[in-house]
């Protein structure tokens, strides 16, 4: 076994959890470690309790471990709540000013130190650097990152920080920790380390996304505020609406006078964006809506995760009208799967939607490769010198593939007229009753090309006799599960859905033929996918793994309730 | 030269035989001409509601969306083509009840459209229930007992949240309300045009009739344009006499010029620069 060390970091909200988590992170990162991080939080700015776990190790890992190889509490409260979940022989490290260590409780005046480097504010610093001496690196690997980190802010705060670190290895330089190990520093590969949220918002400029308009809603709102960020180097304009109404219908508009156009929001949002989206199918106007989904319904848990907004996403507003539904798993995934949503949006003249999570969205990866920007972005839209007689240019006009050729309004002398009443091929609106038949038959007709731009879900182990299904963000945990499973003698293996609607069908039955036990991992209660894929295929799951608490799934789990049910068949 | 025939369709209109929005129709074909527009160098965003059906009778490129929602259309379309002449028909319905919060939002941000709400004081689609606007007091069947909310002033919520240019016209003068739109067109920000209208199949209290006994004409009555004081109080004025005219004007920079982005040109005309992206992507 290489390097496998979970570090937690507990305190309240306020105390720069996250930055101790971030920091420690871009370390391992510069050593050419790879991480894996979940942010744990309550809905608050201060106080309560969050913590930030990292799980560091020598090779990809994409889920969380359930136990704890070092504890860092930064009150009484985080060791009380996480001790339990600390090995025999790990470490917890307590803010407190005692000299007395008690078990394996080790005292650090994390606060005290901090005050003495500059500032309070430096107490997770003081932390980062205990834990790296812990950990056996050396210091100047975190200076260089703090020298990185405060580049932009006045010279003293740097000073701060780094006297902070000093500080804290120094106090643990006598502490013994049975987990530390040698870090190999001659030339370590530097790959890339994002948060999930991170890499929709870059496949976003990867789209050649131009307009993002949103309310701010946790899990989703990190997606815009990276936009935002971007705003002045990127022809984008973010802005933030008076509500999800207004954000879907603006993306809309700006989607019908032709940029491409991106909203973000959580479940709650996505239920008064549903309308909109609805008139972005009967236009047959293109637009991207990513949904991070948290548990509900209505506020349900604010700053948690679920997977429960499937059956939601996928039939959102009234009547029928072709969309696309898609469920990435991994940051390379969700980068990939957000371009290929707003040309696909754009291609077919319909929704694209996102689903991802709060798990996905927080959660802090190293990628397996460097993410390339798309050499050239294909635009869909017509212009008049592609018509016959622009006067007589038809929004809405019948063809045989159910895709009519998009112009843009006032670009040249074709008038553009788009209408969210049923409507005849001219766009002006119609209630003739072979018009509306042609007009639904017209928009459902776009499906048949949509599958053919569907991919396959992704198999891990195409012969075992137990697959594993999952969708979205549970992929690095299924896929450890499936490790531990088969370590342990159990033939399993999965099938990862990100596309999912157009569902996949024969794809699917491809990918399940020959299993004696297909068990279903979700994190919603009533094991929507699998409702799905029974519809579709008339497959049946013949288990099913439910998670709904609004924590991430351990890969743990998933194995004992593989084994449960008696492992092998 | 353009003349108000150029704006004219084929399409069957729907509205009933004496509406006030057959006079707000030829006013803005009038207004487009005398602007100088070509029919496919307008946009116009509308909503749900008798009023939001306007486009469907003119020759011109158009987006007909949801009910309350024209003005976040016209935004993101602003923001993607901010050289584009938008004007949005919306009702008092559509424009002050389902759409409200973006009426606010839409004035606060100065977007650089004119909105024209055709105000009958009624609901007209939906059969006679009232609407923000309708007087109180008004009896109609959902209000049997008339109506206990007071009204909604939409010229002075405009100019309380410093609306650049607060019109109201009238549908029986069309001459006077057709400049009141190429004045709405030609002001820099945001411009609203609240426009009574008789509506003769649902409200019997605002009629022409009734009308045509109060309004006047600000400008002959020496209101300065200026004075924002002034505007509130005409804002106010209802009853007897009832003001028509610009109440307020005055240019700031648009939602559009605010953005620092666009000012290398529309978002639509720009172009994707892989290289930028990569140097980004290099930051991680």
């Amino acid at each position: 076994m290489g390097i496998d060390i979970t570090i937690k970091i507990g305190g309240e909200a306020g105390q720069g959890i996250q930055t101790v988590g971030q920091l420690l992170a871009a370390a391992c990162r510069s050593a050419g470690l790879y991480v894996f991080g979940i942010n744990d939080f309550e809905s608050r700015i201060r106080g309560g309790h969050s913590f930030y776990q990292l799980r560091i190790a020598d090779r990809r890992v994409r889920a969380p471990y359930h136990r704890v190889h070092l504890l860092i509490a930064m009150d009484d409260t985080t060791l009380a709540l996480h001790r339990g979940q600390v090995l025999p022989d790990g470490l917890c490290l307590l803010n407190s000013e005692s000299t007395e260590a008690e078990g394996n409780v080790q005292p650090v005046a994390f606060g005290k130190l901090a005050r003495e480097a500059g500032g309070d504010i430096t107490a997770n610093t003081v932390a980062t650097s205990a834990a790296i001496a812990l950990l056996g690196a050396a210091p100047e690997l975190l200076e260089k990152i703090l020298h990185r980190q405060f580049a932009g802010k006045s010279p003293k705060v740097l000073d701060d920080n780094l006297r902070a670190a000093r500080l804290g290895a120094e106090a643990v330089k006598s502490t013994s920790f049975t987990y530390g190990f040698s870090w190999t520093m001659s030339d370590p590969v530097q790959r890339m380390l994002m948060e999930g949220s991170v890499s929709l918002s870059l496949g976003a400029l990867a789209g050649d996304c131009r307009f993002a308009a949103f309310y701010p809603m946790s899990p989703a709102t990190s997606i815009m505020m990276n936009l935002a960020g971007w705003q002045d180097s990127f022809p984008i304009v973010v802005e933030q609406a008076e509500d999800e109404i207004a954000a879907a219908n603006m993306i809309v508009g700006a989607s019908f006078a032709g940029v491409r156009s991106l909203t973000a929001t959580s479940g709650g949002g996505f239920c008064l964006m549903t309308e909109a989206i609805g008139l972005a199918g009967i236009t047959e106007t293109p637009i991207v809506v990513m949904n991070a989904q948290r548990p509900g319904p209505a506020t349900g848990l604010a700053t948690r995760t679920a997977q429960a907004d499937l059956r939601m996403v996928m039939h959102a507003g009234q009547d029928e009208f072709p969309r696309f539904v898609f469920a990435p798993g991994t940051p390379e995934e969700a980068y990939e799967t957000t371009a290929r949503a707003f040309d696909l949006a754009d291609k077919y003249q319909v929704p694209a939607l996102i689903l991802v999570d709060q798990y996905f969205n927080d959660s802090l990866y190293v990628l397996d490769h460097d993410l390339q920007a798309p050499a050239a972005v294909r635009h869909h839209t017509v212009a008049d010198a592609a018509m016959n007689n622009p006067a007589d240019y038809l929004r809405y006009d019948m063809t045989a593939s159910g895709i009519s050729p998009r112009a843009v309004p006032c670009a040249g002398k074709a008038r553009v007229m788009a209408c969210g009443n049923e409507h005849k091929p001219d766009g002006h609106s119609t209630e003739a009753a072979e018009l509306r038949n042609a007009m639904v038959e017209k928009r459902a007709r776009k499906l048949q090309a949509m599958a053919c731009d569907i991919r396959p879900p992704s198999v891990s182990h195409p012969d075992s006799k137990i697959r594993l299904i999952c969708w979205g963000s549970t992929l690095g945990v299924v896929a450890e599960a499936v490790e531990l499973l088969r370590r342990g003698g159990t033939d399993a293996g999965y099938v990862h859905f990100c596309d999912i609607w157009p569902f996949p069908g024969e794809a699917s039955a491809k990918a399940l033929a020959g299993a004696e036990r297909i068990i279903c991992v979700e994190q919603n209660s009533t094991a929507q996918f699998a409702g799905l894929l029974r519809q579709e295929t008339g497959i049946a799951a013949s288990q099913t793994v439910l998670k709904y608490d609004g924590r991430p799934f351990y890969p743990v789990e998933i194995v004992s309730a593989v084994m449960k049910a008696g492992g092998n068949p | 030269m353009k003349c108000p025939k150029d704006y004219d369709n084929t399409i069957e209109n729907k509205w009933c035989p004496g509406c006030g929005n057959h006079g707000i129709l030829s006013s803005i074909k009038d207004a487009l001409s005398k602007l100088g527009l070509a029919p496919h160098e307008v946009l116009i965003v509308s909503g749900i509601g008798q009023a939001a059906k306007t486009p469907h009778y003119l020759n011109c490129n158009f987006f007909h969306g949801l009910h309350g929602r024209a003005l976040p259309v016209a935004t993101g379309a602003k923001a993607a083509n901010h050289s584009l002449t938008i004007l949005v028909n919306s009702g008092d319905g559509d424009c002050y009840g389902e759409g409200g919060n973006h009426f606010i939002n839409a004035i606060r941000r100065n977007l650089d459209i004119t909105l024209l709400v055709h105000d009958n004081k009624v609901y007209g689609l939906t059969k006679g229930q009232a609407s923000p606007t309708s007087d109180l007091h008004m009896i109609t069947r959902a209000q049997p007992h008339g109506v206990i909310l007071e009204p909604f002033n939409p010229l002075a919520v405009a100019l309380a949240l410093k609306a650049g240019f607060v019109a109201r016209g009238y549908a029986g003068d069309t001459e006077h309300l057709s400049m009141l739109i190429q004045e709405g067109v030609r002001h820099r920000g945001f411009s609203l045009i609240d426009i009574m209208q008789p509506c003769v199949s649902f409200n019997h209290v605002n009629t022409y009739e009734w009308y045509a006994q109060r309004v006047y004409d600000l400008a002959k009555d020496g209101h300065d344009l200026a004075d924002y004081m002034a505007a509130m109080n005409k804002a106010r004025e209802w009853g007897d006499r009832i003001p028509v005219g610009i109440l307020f004007r005055e240019e700031s920079p648009s939602f559009t010029e605010r953005i620092d982005g666009l000012k290398d040109g529309p978002l639509v005309s720009r172009t994707y620069d892989p290289a930028r992206l990569q140097k980004l992507l290099a930051e991680f």
